[in-house]
């Protein structure tokens, strides 16, 4: 017994290079599992070239009108092609960030899946962004890439300004993934508290993409609904990156995008873990 | 304090339920005013376990054994009372302590759905950190006693119950867990596969001297697992011991079967047991069924006085099945006067 004990008491924690080997596990265990169903997202190529085609016959035909009377012939700050890049860019970079963690968590919790989870020595939410990162890999070979060699041609996308910009631009997708995936956890979370979120979650679907700003750019709104939406996480999934790739942020103003991201991304990554140590706290699973 | 395992003290757990009224205004009155009601699912619940038992974990429907497991496993938090394992607390130290065990529920499976099983396995020796030559012998093992090798590369969602089972049970051993919580393992399974499972329960906890939590509804598989069990019923601990005492405790109830060789009214059959405390049923032709406690009579004697008063054929005594123990335990509980 005192053998036993001392061997369950002994302190335990993985090195360094075994969690980069576990996590890096759990991206390509998405990857493959994503890769098993890939035959849905050709759909998905279909359906994002729809979205930015009829975006695109909207801008122009509101351009067309709005455009006369003004004398910069610009929009929001954004002139026609800018616009119709900056719908490609926005839709291009959802389709790479884009996942349903709050829904499958919310399912896990629901139907009590969350136990197996719980019995293993590791950190929940750790494990779901790796598996994040891993669904994204997938996304961005299996959809995005895809999506791209249709939508650019199609609607004559303009390049990026300086060659540097593309990858600063991947960068700060890449931290739009950190701070959706994020978010879209603690809603999930919630399901812990509560017994059905799918009204939460449908409320999520219309909201995420009119707050991050892929449906209309914020230069488009009132002062004070920019002001609000500067204090908050949500454009710098997808507002921030695209200006970023337009050029609309250089120098100081581009580090200082970057950095206030990361810092949204890292400050959110400690919050879910706060909101995953109170939720499970007060888990019940349902069932069996 | 003792030195067992696995202690349990004073283990309670209560749910907070809203209690829905009937009919339209009854429904918007709930939205007003809810009505909530506390379900006290474990109460006070007492035990210790020590090293490598297996232990049988019984009670009916909503009884309160999975809630119990919950909270020994870590996942849920108890409302009072303490839990130990080896020391550790488990819903306080989860990440040291679920390092150590195994666990099955039988309803839920822990591979991943859509890959291959052996992309599991992997996993897992990532997760717990188990060497490559360790990692390989017990792959080995568990081809040998669980038969498991001819489906490793399929996906996990084409796999049979019984395959899907015997794989969540190697998966749960992989990392040579102290302790292993098995939620209903043979759920669902067909009697060979059920037999399967039980062989290879048998021959770890005989081997590797795993200390073993069993629920179940199926109670052949206390029987031919566990000496001792714990009956659980409303939350509380109605009899912790031995299977054999649990018989004891409740009669030593025997069913003797009896084929004569010529007809024979029931009366006269009754009349040679007159005096013995026998107590005989209706007849299907020439075959006869009494019961009778062996603690208020010997089997021989019985049968002694049976066969000088009629043309016995052929007898048979059978020792009550423990479905009936367990049913005469709840029946006694609620006429306390029995």
């Amino acid at each position: 017994m005192s053998e036993l004990a001392a061997q369950l008491l002994t302190p335990w924690h993985r090195s360094a290079s075994a969690s980069v080997g576990l996590y890096f596990y759990f991206i390509r265990l998405a990857f493959l599992k994503f890769l098993a169903y890939r035959v849905r997202y050709y759909t998905g190529v279909v359906s994002y070239t729809i979205f930015v085609t009829g975006h695109y016959y909207v801008y122009s035909a509101l351009f067309a009108s709005a455009v006369a009377e003004s004398a910069t012939g610009q929009l929001g700050g954004l002139s026609l092609p800018e616009m119709i890049t900056y719908v490609a860019i926005s839709w291009i970079g959802r389709s790479f960030y884009f996942n349903a963690i709050a829904r499958d968590l919310a399912r896990m919790v629901q139907e009590g899946e969350i136990a197996v989870m719980l019995i293993k020595p590791f950190h929940v939410q750790t494990v779901m962004m790796f598996e994040a990162i891993g669904e994204s890999a997938f996304r961005l070979l299996m959809f995005t890439l895809p999506i791209m060699v249709v939508i650019v041609p199609l609607f004559h996308i303009q390049s990026a300004p300086d060659p540097m910009i593309y990858l600063w631009t991947f960068v700060s997708f890449c931290l739009a993934l950190v701070i959706y995936s994020q978010l879209n956890f603690m809603l999930g979370c919630l399901a812990f508290a509560m017994k059905n979120i799918q009204g939460v979650l449908r409320a999520k679907m219309v909201s995420m993409d009119f707050l991050t700003g892929v449906v209309v750019p914020f230069t488009f709104f009132p002062e004070w609904f920019q002001v609000v939406m500067s204090y908050l996480p949500f454009q710098y999934i997808s507002y921030v990156p695209v200006t970023i790739y337009l050029g609309k942020r250089q120098g100081a103003e581009l580090q200082e995008a970057l950095l206030v991201q990361l810092a949204w991304a890292v400050g959110l990554f400690l919050l879910g873990r706060l909101v995953w140590r109170v939720s499970v706290r007060n888990v019940i699973v349902q069932g069996g | 304090m003792s030195d067992s395992l696995i202690q349990v003290r004073g283990l309670t757990r209560d749910y907070r339920l809203t209690k829905k009224r009937e009919g339209v205004t009854g429904g918007l009155v709930d939205l007003v005013r809810p009505r909530r009601e506390i379900l006290r699912a474990v109460n006070d619940v007492s035990f210790e376990i020590p090293t490598g038992e297996m232990v049988g974990y019984i009670g009916a429907n909503g009884a309160g054994k999975s809630t119990t497991l919950k909270m020994l496993t870590g996942i849920l938090t108890p409302t009072s009372g303490e839990v130990t394992v080896g020391g550790l607390v488990p819903w306080e130290q989860r990440l040291q302590y679920t390092r150590h065990i195994g666990a099955v529920f039988g309803q839920r499976t822990q591979l991943w759905w859509d890959l291959a099983v052996v992309e599991s396995f992997r996993l897992l020796q990532k997760i717990y950190e188990v060497e490559e030559s360790v990692y390989k012998r017990q792959m080995e093992t568990f081809h040998e006693l669980l038969d498991i090798g001819d489906f490793l590369h399929q996906p996990v969602r084409k796999l049979s119950l019984g395959q899907r089972m015997r794989c969540d049970l190697a998966a749960a051993l992989l990392h040579g867990p102290r302790v292993l919580f098995l939620d209903e393992p043979t759920i669902g399974l067909d009697v060979v596969a059920k037999e399967n499972v039980r062989e290879f329960l048998r021959e770890i906890r005989d081997r590797d001297k795993v200390t073993i939590i069993l629920t179940t509804h199926d109670l052949a598989d206390i029987e031919q697992l566990c000496k001792r069990v714990i009956i659980i019923d409303k939350g509380q601990v109605h009899f912790d011991g031995d299977l054999e005492d649990l018989r004891v405790r409740v009669g030593q109830k025997v069913r003797l079967t009896v084929d004569l060789r010529e007809s024979v009214a029931s009366e006269v059959l009754a009349e040679t047991t007159t005096g013995l405390p026998v107590r005989w049923e209706t007849a299907e032709g020439n075959r006869h069924h009494a019961e009778f406690n062996r603690s208020e009579v010997a089997g021989g004697e019985v049968i002694k006085s049976l066969v000088n008063g009629v043309h016995v054929k052929d007898l048979h005594m059978a020792e009550q099945p423990i479905e009936e123990v367990v049913r005469d335990i709840y029946r006694q509980q609620k006429e306390p006067s029995a």
